[in-house]
């Protein structure tokens, strides 16, 4: 449990960096412009680290994520759409996309008073390959629209907040977190599934009811955060590997710390995307750039 | 008695060269073109533009779908887009010659050279880049006059103001990610003709990506948006010189600015009048 005080602590550090550093004087101007963007990088690493470590456990596969699940690429699809016909990202359209595609892969899946785990991977998998392709039509018909749409897929924190969307965003956030809340009332059921189907078959818990609600949920989850800051990669794939290692399997633990370890690298990364050039980087190269060193450095130790 | 004549004949045949030379020239000039049924492809929508203007436009049998001016172009067949031609359809069409666009249209470029087509590459950085091309165009549909008088008159329109102080102008060319014009672009150098002075000069690129806060810490004078939307709500935009001071531009026709070609006379005055403000 003491291990957690470190974790904020780097947390609150890494918070206290990204308003600190960048290329401008300090102003309350500046200062309320980085905030929005703290906020938005802690609710954007946070939220998909967290549905990486759900997504893991139900799956019991360590190569589950939002990515490999069609909900990211459907966000991103639905964005894309959405940049096509009215020239701006609108976020209803990465939020649909991901449900839609999401409730595609779900239906491939189920059977006959059941769901195939297994298969439902395959399809999200499979799903997420179409999902791109259809991406790369769109930025092959799209003309200036193409840089937005490229920020879209690798995920950008630095988005302009105006009258228009400052309300959806606070919607967004407030929503969210009522929906991890909601999932994470199952950690004990997680930790149970994880242990094996059996087990859990035997304890009573009815597992193909709870991964439909789960896997709905954290679509719904991956399509808002898309929606707003773009599909940012590795995040959701890694951070809940590296809470693991840290925390151990007990999903009480490890997935408050998979929100926190995955705000703040996503911080850190942002902070890194902004100084480094004159130019703003999408975070997503960053993430992918100092997050692969780290973790295989981890791993091998 | 001998040095006279030789002198005389020397009159006479200069007279001569020059005779026969006003007269092929104006010749050539009337002509439609370099040869009948010399057919062009336009992918580039500035091109299109300057083929019109140098009286070319009735050589060219294939435009993009973004070639929009003069009326005329409209009616052209279609190869696609600027950005996405259709190699089969410019094949399809026998040109003589294709006129490509870089950086955009490498790959269409690389294609139609392992086909032996002629293609001319437009690619320009600066306005003299802008009248070399004109003039090299003329030169091809042999209507060299057309496109001297276009320079000249180009040349005329677009220059220099006297201005005390420049005034710091920020223009945006999209809003996710914000997509701004720097050094290797020709309209920085309009900007600079017209009084004004780009806030990211200093980036060596055509169009790069800046953040929020390099906008707000270089606190332009004048914002000129190339894109629908508003943006005096956005957070922490508020205390920017040109949003206090409501001088943020927004309705200039974009073709005017971003597409090289003649009308950029017409855009270069619409500068001028929005610094002077």
């Amino acid at each position: 449990m003491n291990k957690f005080v470190p974790v904020i602590l780097i947390f609150l550090l890494a918070i206290f960096v990204s308003i600190m550093v960048g290329p401008a004087q300090l102003t309350s101007e500046i200062i309320q412009l980085r905030l929005s963007r703290v906020i938005l990088g802690i609710f954007a690493g946070g939220i998909l680290a967290f549905c990486g470590g759900v997504l893991q456990g139900l799956f019991g596969n360590p190569l589950v994520e939002p990515y490999t699940l069609g909900s990211a690429s459907g966000a991103a699809l639905g964005g894309s759409i959405g940049i096509l016909l009215f020239g701006t990202i609108s976020p209803l359209f990465a939020f649909f996309g991901s449900l839609g595609i999401g409730f595609f892969v779900f239906t491939v899946a189920r059977i006959e008073g059941g769901l195939l785990r297994d298969r439902l991977i395959l399809a999200g998998v499979v799903m997420s390959f179409l999902c791109s392709s259809l991406v790369m039509i769109i930025m092959v018909m799209g003309g200036r629209e193409l840089y937005e749409i490229l920020y879209l897929l690798m995920g950008y924190l630095g988005i302009i907040i105006n009258a228009e969307n400052r309300l959806f965003i606070i919607l967004m956030i407030v929503l969210s977190v009522v929906l991890m809340l909601f999932l994470y009332r199952y950690h004990r059921e997680l930790d149970i599934i994880s242990q094996g189907l059996e087990t859990a078959a035997g304890l009573g818990i009815d597992i193909q009811k709870f991964s439909v609600i789960i896997f709905l949920i954290t679509s719904l989850l991956i399509g808002l955060t898309v929606s707003l800051v773009g599909a940012i990669g590795f995040v959701g794939l890694v951070i809940p590997h590296i809470s693991k290692l840290l925390f151990g399997p007990k999903h009480l633990y490890n997935l408050p710390a998979s929100f926190i370890l995955g705000a703040t690298f996503l911080l850190l990364a942002d902070t890194v995307s902004r100084i480094i050039t004159v130019y703003e980087l999408p975070v997503g190269v960053v993430t992918s750039l100092i997050g692969v060193p780290f973790f295989i450095y981890l791993y091998r130790k | 008695m001998f040095k006279k004549l030789r002198w005389l004949r020397k009159i006479r045949i200069s007279c001569a060269i020059f005779v026969i030379y006003t007269i092929f020239s104006n010749c050539s000039c009337d002509k439609p073109s370099v040869k009948p049924g010399f057919k062009i492809v336009s992918i580039s929508p500035a091109m299109t533009e300057i083929l019109f203007a140098v009286g070319a436009g009735n050589d060219i049998v294939g435009v993009t779908t973004f070639c929009n001016y003069p009326e005329e172009a409209k009616g052209i067949y279609k190869i696609g887009d600027f950005s996405n031609p259709s190699i089969e359809r410019i094949v399809g069409l026998k040109p003589d010659l294709v006129i490509v666009n870089l950086p955009e249209q490498m790959r269409i470029k690389k294609q139609l050279e392992k086909l032996g087509i002629t293609i001319f590459v437009s690619s320009p950085k600066s306005l003299n880049d802008i009248y070399k091309e004109i003039a090299d165009i003329g030169r091809i549909v042999k209507k060299e006059r057309v496109a001297d008088s276009l320079i000249h008159y180009m040349k005329m329109n677009i220059e220099p103001s006297e201005h005390k102080r420049k005034k710091s102008v920020y223009i945006e060319l999209s809003p996710r990610p914000l997509v701004t014009i720097g050094a290797h672009s020709f309209l920085n150098e309009m900007l600079e003709m017209a009084g004004g002075k780009n806030i990211f000069s200093d980036l060596n690129k055509d169009y790069p990506v800046v953040s929020q806060e390099e906008v707000i810490k270089r606190n332009p004078e004048i914002i000129i948006l190339l894109h629908p939307g508003n943006i005096t709500d956005r957070l922490a935009w508020k205390k920017i010189a040109a949003i206090k001071k409501d001088k943020v531009y927004t309705n200039l026709n974009q073709d005017h600015i971003l597409r090289p070609g003649p009308r950029l006379v017409e855009g270069f005055k619409e500068l001028q009048r929005i610094i002077r403000e």
